[in-house]
């Protein structure tokens, strides 16, 4: 996927369709061309344990079976250095002129199905991967005990291609290890490691297993049974992660160091093979995806979805659908799953035709719109269309309505339904209209910290009664002038409240935010006002703790406050006469 | 990647650190003396690599 425009129904896509320099219509599979290519490569299907020719084809299972030729590989055809698999081809097939094409295609919905990375278990050195021969990774282990793979399923040790005795397997490499920035778990690496340990079983009963581990997550239908059945087959299970890996130079067998936690002692495992059982990660590619189609992720580097219990396989971008590792760790069945929801959720959008659209989008207004393209950059869905010395409209179908472009534009040019500038500033007015030296002011968003308030009052939490909180859709809604506004009325401080990072609703929206009180504190700074007067927090919907903590701090703020601070602060923070007022004022004078 | 140490102070409790800062990082943050989230990006900085 090169380019995405358009929106939910109506999206265009642009698709780089690479050449493969051989004809799949006439290609027949007879092979005769890799017979001739002189280019050996490692064959990253097998990985990297046999080797392939420039033209193959990339897997067994592949569709269309017929050959490519990698054109990275081959050596050369401009000038056509070698040309032997042209020869050879009685079809005709193979064509050195062949481009990548780029094919644009009307789409009404788009499923992310891009799969994932495995970890480089490199970047742990103790387990002396790539230093021993015979480490090796739970993803080589796969095509060596495979029929179709490139020891044709005989099991070998690669120093001396004999089978081993003793294997040992190391879990959790590259999984919950914060210390390598994969905080996560995996998900499917114990299942799989309990697998290989039975089929080794199965195939060579005399094989001693060890599993070197942290915890076992066997979860799911029949998974525990399978562990029982690992264990009862004779694989021992040592709780503790190896220390180190030494490699005896002369046997070029391994010696694990580990702590078995279950009994507190140190243990040395002389083993012929250790497999590291390496976990995934999120594909490098996704930062151009998500990009190409504004979606946002979690921390820990896979896509967000909409909501994670209601929602699990949509995008925040209407229109756009999850399945498999991209939106997190799973296994086989559960990426079935996903895929087959993914595949429902976009028929069930195509066949209805027609959405219902957001009643809180934008509008803007062109007499008023300056055409400075600001709008457009702080939308997160890419809902506003801009072009340079254009005035910039919404496409409502695909807006969400969080507001963060009203709270940016400083001309008025934007409207958001049913959360107008006016209609929250009349609600600040309101609120502070009575004692406001007594109240804690506070916006909150929607989703989250408005029912984060909610929690802690059905929760029976107590907290100052002094708080009155203005809900907006996103804490992107809440614009500088409103702050300004709340402190103009006399509040003694002010707090702007929304999700945390992870869970916002409008998919990176309360980033908006952080800039905007940012630029406030420097702005009641500049004007002698405390910026301590204006706090800024994250409350989720569960958080009614937090939210009642927060309002007790903020009334303990409040106290601080002084009667003259709050008379400086109404003084200073008086908006400044707009030029056109300024310019309308001056002509007035010079007509009188 | 291209990391700076910045400093940081808490609008709630006046705690001022100091924490490095990659390019583009995308984190929330909090005060690590009293977990509120108003922490002001201040603008000193120098470069760690």
């Amino acid at each position: 996927m090169e380019e995405v425009s358009g929106y939910i129904g109506n999206f265009t896509v642009k698709i780089r369709k690479k050449a493969r320099y051989v004809d799949p219509k006439l290609c027949n599979s007879c092979g005769e061309c890799a017979k001739v290519c002189p280019v050996a490569k490692p064959d990253e299907y097998q990985m990297g344990l046999s080797t392939r020719k420039a033209i193959h084809i990339p897997f067994p299972q592949a569709v269309p079976c017929t050959y490519i030729l990698n054109m990275d590989d081959c050596l050369g055809n401009n000038p056509i250095a070698c040309g032997k698999c042209a020869d050879v081809c009685e079809k005709k097939a193979i064509s050195y002129d062949d481009r990548d094409q780029i094919v644009t295609r009307e789409v009404g919905a788009v499923i992310v199905a891009i799969g994932l990375d495995v970890f480089d278990p490199r970047d742990v050195e103790e387990y002396g991967y790539a230093r021993y021969e015979n480490v090796i990774t739970s993803m080589e282990f796969e095509r060596l005990i495979c029929a179709g793979g490139p020891t044709a399923g005989h099991f070998v040790r690669p120093t001396d291609h004999k089978l081993p005795r003793r294997i040992g397997f190391v879990q959790c490499v590259g999984s919950r290890n914060p210390r390598i920035g994969r905080p996560y778990c995996s998900n499917i690496c114990c299942m799989n490691t309990i697998k290989d340990t039975l089929l080794l079983a199965d195939h060579y009963p005399g094989v001693e297993n060890v599993v070197f581990y942290q915890d076992i997550r066997s979860f799911g239908k029949s998974f525990e049974d399978m562990f029982q059945r690992s264990k009862e087959a004779g694989t021992r299970y040592v709780r503790g992660l190896p220390g180190d890996v030494v490699e005896d130079p002369r046997t070029r067998n391994l010696v694990v160091t580990v702590e078995n936690t279950t009994s507190g002692k140190l243990e040395k495992h002389e083993l012929d093979m250790l497999v590291l059982s390496v976990g995934v990660e999120p594909p490098k590619d996704l930062a151009k995806i998500s990009k190409l189609l504004t979606l946002s992720k979690t921390s820990d580097g896979f896509l967000m979805e909409s909501h994670p219990k209601l929602k699990p396989v949509d995008a925040p971008t209407r229109g756009v659908y999850f399945a498999g590792f991209c939106e997190s760790p799973k296994d086989i069945k559960d990426s079935v799953c996903q895929a087959g929801a993914a595949a429902s959720r976009a028929g069930a959008l195509l066949n209805a035709g027609k959405i219902h659209i957001e009643a809180l989008t934008s509008r803007i207004d062109g007499t008023v719109c300056t055409k400075c393209g600001l709008c457009a950059a702080v939308c997160p869905y890419g809902a506003i269309v801009w072009k340079k010395g254009e005035v910039a409209s919404v496409v409502e179908a695909a807006c969400a309505g969080c507001g963060a472009c009203g709270a940016t534009c400083q001309f008025g040019a934007i409207t958001m339904r049913h959360f107008t500038d006016d209609q929250i500033i009349a609600q600040v007015r309101a609120i502070l209209a009575e004692n406001p030296q007594d109240k804690v002011f506070a916006f909150a968003c929607n989703w989250c910290s408005y029912a984060g308030g909610d929690m802690a009052g059905i929760s029976r939490i107590q907290y100052p009664a002094s708080n009155r909180v203005v809900r907006t859709m996103c804490s992107a809604r809440v614009a500088p002038e409103m702050v300004l506004e709340a402190f103009r009325c006399g509040a003694p401080v002010v707090l702007v409240s929304g999700c945390h990072y992870a869970d916002c609703h409008y998919i990176n929206a309360n980033r908006q935010t952080v800039m905007r009180i940012q630029k406030l504190w420097d702005t009641l700074e500049k004007a002698g006002v405390r910026p301590d007067r204006l706090q800024l927090e994250w409350i989720s919907a569960a958080e009614g703790q937090k939210f009642a903590r927060v309002m007790q701090r903020m009334e303990e703020l409040r106290k601080t406050v002084t009667m003259e601070e709050i008379e400086h602060g109404r003084k200073v923070l008086q908006p400044k006469p707009k030029k056109a007022a300024k310019k309308e004022a001056a002509e007035s004078v010079a007509v009188t | 990647m291209v990391a700076t140490v910045e400093t940081f102070r808490c609008m709630m409790c006046g705690h001022e650190y100091q924490e490095k800062v990659e390019k583009g990082e995308d984190k929330e943050r909090t005060c690590p003396k009293c977990r509120s989230n108003s922490i002001r990006h201040l603008k000193k900085q120098e470069r760690t690599n």
